[in-house]
This record gives C-alpha cells, structure tokens and sequence, in this order.
C-alpha cells in the first residue's frame, strides 16, 4: 500500500458487480482504480493533502508529488505533521484564524497564506481546504488543495506597491501645490502694493490685504462685485474704465497708468496702475490682475523736495552774487603797488565763488532731471548767435586758451536756449579745464541733413575708449582725473540729458593724448531735403 | 553818463549794497529800493535811467511791478534789466516786458556792458 489513505478508498469499494440495482466494484477494479487515481493525483500540478481530523492536531496523512514539489519536503517529512510546519516562524498571519474557524466548523475555505518551503524560501499558497464527512456528519479528513501562486501575488503586491507610491506621490504633489500656492499667497499679501484680480467682467475675484488696507473695505463687500461698484461706486473712475475697455483689450499689458481721483472717503489719490490680462490658455484666462501704487505722498515729498531744492539754491545764489560782484570790484580796483601775492589771492576767490556757484547750478539739475523735472521752455533762436555769444562770454574769462569758431549751421532752431548754452559752455569749460596746456580750442558749427551739429575740439589728454560711454554716467569720473581736477561728475550727465530731451544726440571722439572732440546734434523741426 | 541814475530794487540788503559800490565806482547815481511797493514812488521822485530788478521779492514781486510799470506811459519806456536767481526767471522776465535779464550770479564786466548799452 502507497499510503495510510488507501484503507479510506477500501472501505467504500467493495465488489465490483451490480446486485439487486446496485452497483458493486470488486477488490481488483477498487486496486486498479486506486492505483489510477494515485497516479493522477501525482500528475496533478496542484498540491494536494489529506488530514485526519479525528487524530489529535490533524495530522496529514496523505500528500501528492507535487505537493512534495512545490514544498521541498520529502514524504517522510510531511506525514504525520500539521500542515502549519509550512508557516515556519511566520504564525502570525491573519489567514490562519480563518483556517482555524473552518476547521472548527467544518466548512470548506479558501486562503492565500504565505508558506516557506525547506530551504526557507517563501511562496504564497492559495489553499482551497474541504471537510470530508462521515455519514453522521462528522468531519473525518480535510482535503488540502493548493497552488503556487507567487507570481500572481508578487504582481498583486508589486501593483499595490506602485498604486501606494502613486498615491504618496499625488499626496505630495498636492501637498506641495498648496504649500506654493500658500507661499504666493503669502507674498501677495506681504507685497505693499493693491493687488485686484477681476474675471473678465470686471468682477472682483480676490484683492489682497494692502488693498483692503489702503482703500478701506473689507473682503465681504469686495468679493464678487463688479470693480466699478466697490464702496458704492467710488470706484467709477473714467480713467479706470478708459484703461480696462479701451486701453488693456489692445495693449496688454498696461505699465504705469496714473489714475488720479477723489475717493469721497479716503480722499484724493494719485495712483499708478499696472494692469496685465492674462493671455494662457486655460482655467486663468482673460482674468485681469491690476497692481495700484499709491503715490500720493511720494508725489507731495517730491514736490516739496523740488521746492525746497529751488528755494535753497535761489537763497544761496543771492549771497553770492554779492561776494562775487564785490570780488570783482576788488579786482578792478586793485592798485598798481599791490603785491602779486595780493592779487593771485584774490583771483582765486573769484574762481572759487564761480566754482560755488557751479556747483549749486548743477546740484539743482540733477534732481530736476532725477525727478523728471527738467522743463523745456522752447523758443525759436538763431543757433550761431548763441553759440557765439557763448564762446564770448567763456573767452571773456580765460586768457590762457583761444577759442575759434569754424564754419556756422545759418539755422534757427526750436530749444529751451538757456539749456543749451549751459551745454556749450559746459562743453566749453570741460576743453578749457583738461586741456591745460594746450591754448587752442576750436569750435565746429555745420548743418547735417535735417540736424544741426555742434563740435568742440581740444588737444587736452584725450579719453580712453572704454570711458567714452561712462563720462555721461552720473557721478562718474574718470580714475586719476579726481586727484587732478576738482568736479563731481555730474557736468556731463546733465549735457547729455539736456541733449537727449531736445531728441538729439551727445558723444565724443578721443584717444589718449590726442585729445577729445565733444560733438551734439539738434532736430531741426523740417524734413531733410 | 556820469550824472545817469539806476534805481535798484531788490529785497537783499547785500545785492543792494555790493551793487552800489560796484555802480558808484562806475560812475553812476544808485538808489537803492530794498522794498518794491515803495518803488513806484522813488521811480516819480528819481526819474532813473534805467531800472535793475530783482524777481522774487516777498509782497510784491518783480513781474508784478513790471507789469504795471510797462502799462504806465511814463515808465513804459524805461530800460529794465531784471536780475534774478530762479531758473525760469528769463521767461517771467521777458513775459513782463522785461528789457533784458541777467541770471545771478553775474559777470561784472557784463553787467556794466549791458547797462552801457541801454544808457548810450
């Protein structure tokens, strides 16, 4: 006998005849069927066991070859114990309790429980366990079907593995979309300037805690109402509208938009707007972000900063026109006995006055040019004439240089004339002052297409190319040039945006020791010819 | 030329005083105004020659009273030099009817040039 199971088969096999309608399997058919059945039951693929319920621990007492296979067990190894020895030090499995409950109640059930076979390896067991009854009833044997199905549960695992990651990774990606949303928030609400968000119709979709700060409103009576209709309509502002439905639809975006207006209960506001459509497609689009500066205040300080600077250089000009006209007075009253230390003194009081003067001139323009202040007051002049009462004037003061005037423009120009001879006469100066030992400066007037162009040359130190562009620079002086020359840069600067708001040009041409050529043009108002 | 006479309005004591030793040592007859509403009544009583005016003058300014002087038949006539420190002070000046203006400060030799130019 193969096994302790065959004593099972022998008792329902009997005779193998058909008496009295019942059919009876004799002796020698139950040896040949059970012989044919244990060799199916090997050519199984699946494992299969019987246990005895009626021993104590439900031992097993019959396994297939495959069982034998899948397990790594010899037969001697696996007869006679409780199939649990599969488990290993892995007992704390939940599929167990079910087994135990069928078991108990002698119900078929089905798990997948994790076994390890003798090598230690493990394998997932789908176990199919069924109760064999006796004729009362009583569970006598378990049947114990199984199948290797690590690779199924393996791909089971490995896909919940990756649906785990997956959702870490959504759980991440949500995590961080609102931790940048909180911190571009965080900056809109930092930013001191009014930040409003309108959908295309205008309607507030959110404004930020300047906003609500500055104008006075809360959220409720914000969110969700058309722009124009905030704090009953203070914000019906023309200008506004003219932006939003005329100005933004074509020239998107809008920068440095100034609103003024009278808001009936925070007063008057002078306000620049900077208002961006937003032009990607999808969720945002056509929504309007508008940034509102208030620079009401800045606006005041500026002016009275102006003011101040105008009071303050007309206050120090006046003494010192006093010093100057006296200083002068001196000179021409010098007597003829006075010592030369004397009179050198008092020359240099005099173009220490002028240089005082110089100074204040200058500061004054900067911040009017700093302030976008300069004003133009445009007239119609004869440009020669200017230039040459000009060079007479600055010819008048020196004696050490002779300035010639070469070739005329025969032209009457439209410009602000006081600017422009404080141009010349910088320009001028600049040869007289870096051109110390050279006597000769000569004046260049001509008439280039629809320009005129004036050109001062000296035969001074000349100018590195790599400064021809900084010299223009506010402040900037020329390295070893501080040490020689007094100044505080800001001569050149002023030339060139005096130049440049007259829509002409200002540059020079020099080399070290060669000298330099200061040259500007003028827009004549006519067309070339 | 020695007996011509300048009458200088001005709200500084030292323009005044700087300008009258400058115009005396040149040989003319200065009267100083330091306060321009008594200007009209000096200018009645001195017939000057020549008028030099200063722009920012507290009460009534220097365009205010060339305004007025330039609407008077007498005074319509007399050369007025402004002199003033503002940087716009040549446009208010010849929008008044200014005769010429001088911006502050000046060249010595051309002040005495221009005011010789208006008394010859």
């Amino acid at each position: 006998m193969y096994c302790s199971g065959d004593q099972l088969i022998i008792k329902i096999i009997a005779v193998d005849s058909i008496q009295n309608g019942e059919f009876n399997i004799s002796h020698e058919t139950a040896k040949e069927d059970f012989s044919l059945l244990i060799q199916a039951l090997d050519a199984s693929i699946s494992g299969i066991i019987l246990t005895d319920n009626r021993l104590p621990d439900n031992p097993i007492i019959y396994c297939n070859k495959a069982f034998e296979e899948m397990t790594g067990y010899q037969r001697n190894e696996i007869i006679g114990h409780n199939c649990r020895f599969l488990q290993k030090e892995d007992r704390g499995q939940p599929e167990r309790a079910t087994l135990r409950a069928a078991i108990r109640e002698g119900k078929k059930c089905i798990v997948d429980i994790r076994n390890y076979r003798k090598d230690g390896t493990l394998f997932y067991n789908e176990l199919y366990m069924s109760p064999i009854k006796g004729e009362n009833g009583q569970v006598n044997y378990f049947i114990g079907v199984q199948n290797d199905v690590t690779r199924r549960k393996k791909a089971e695992l490995d896909l919940r593995h990756q649906q785990e990651i997956m959702e870490r990774q959504v759980l991440e990606r949500t995590q961080s979309l609102k931790e940048s949303e909180d911190y571009l928030s965080s900056i809109v609400q930092t930013v001191r300037e009014s930040l409003i968000v309108l959908d295309p119709e205008f309607k507030v979709l959110s404004v930020n805690e300047h906003f609500l700060k500055t104008f006075k409103v809360t959220t409720e009576d914000t969110i969700g109402k058309l722009l124009y209709d905030l704090g009953n309509g203070q914000w019906n502002i023309s200008a506004l509208k003219e932006l939003l439905e005329n100005i933004l639809p074509t020239n998107n975006p809008v920068e440095e938009f100034e609103v003024e207006h009278d808001f009936p209960h925070i007063g008057k506001k002078l306000m620049v707007l900077n208002a961006h459509r937003i032009e990607l497609e999808g969720h945002y689009k056509d929504r309007i972000l508008i940034a509102i500066e208030d620079i009401t205040d800045r606006r005041e300080i500026e002016r009275r900063k102006d003011d101040f600077l105008s009071i303050a250089s007309h206050e120090l000009k006046t003494p010192l026109t006093t010093i100057k006209g006296l200083v002068q007075m001196m000179q021409r009253m010098v007597p003829a006995e006075l010592s030369d230390k004397f009179k050198s003194i008092l020359n240099k009081t005099g173009l220490y006055v002028d240089r005082l003067n110089n100074l204040i001139a200058e500061l004054l323009d900067v911040s009017r040019i700093q302030t976008g202040n300069i004003e133009l007051h445009k007239d119609v002049f004869d440009f020669d004439k200017a230039v040459q009462e000009a060079v007479e004037t600055i010819q008048s003061a020196t004696k050490s240089h002779e300035i010639q005037i070469s070739g005329n423009t025969g032209e009457q120009v439209s410009a602000d004339e006081s600017h422009i001879v404080q141009v010349i006469n910088n320009l001028l100066s600049n040869a007289i002052k870096y051109a110390p030992y050279h006597k000769e400066i000569i004046v260049y007037l001509s008439r280039v297409s629809n320009f005129v162009k004036f050109s001062v040359k000296d035969q001074g130190m000349g100018i590195k190319q790599e400064d021809h562009k900084k010299i223009f620079d506010r402040f900037y002086r020329v390295g070893d040039i501080q040490q020689r020359f007094p100044g505080m840069g800001i001569g050149l600067y002023i030339c060139d945006q005096i130049i440049k708001n007259h829509g002409g040009t200002l540059w020079v041409e020099s080399e070290p020791g060669q000298g330099s050529t200061f040259s500007f043009t003028l827009p004549l108002n006519k067309q070339p010819a | 030329m020695e007996n011509k006479t300048i009458l200088i309005c001005d709200d500084d004591e030292g323009i005044l005083d700087m300008l009258e030793i400058v115009l005396e040592g040149n040989g003319y007859k200065t009267v100083p105004v330091q306060n321009s509403l008594n200007l009209y009544e000096m200018i009645e009583r001195e017939h000057p020659d020549l008028l030099l005016l200063d722009l920012w003058m507290p009460v009534l300014s220097g365009d205010q009273v060339l305004k007025s002087l330039r609407k008077n038949p007498q005074t319509q006539e007399l050369p007025v030099i402004v002199i003033s420190a503002s940087r716009d002070g040549k446009q208010i000046a010849s929008a008044a009817g200014a005769t010429d203006f001088m911006s502050k400060p000046f060249d010595l030799e051309f002040l005495l040039d221009k005011i010789r130019q208006y008394l010859n």
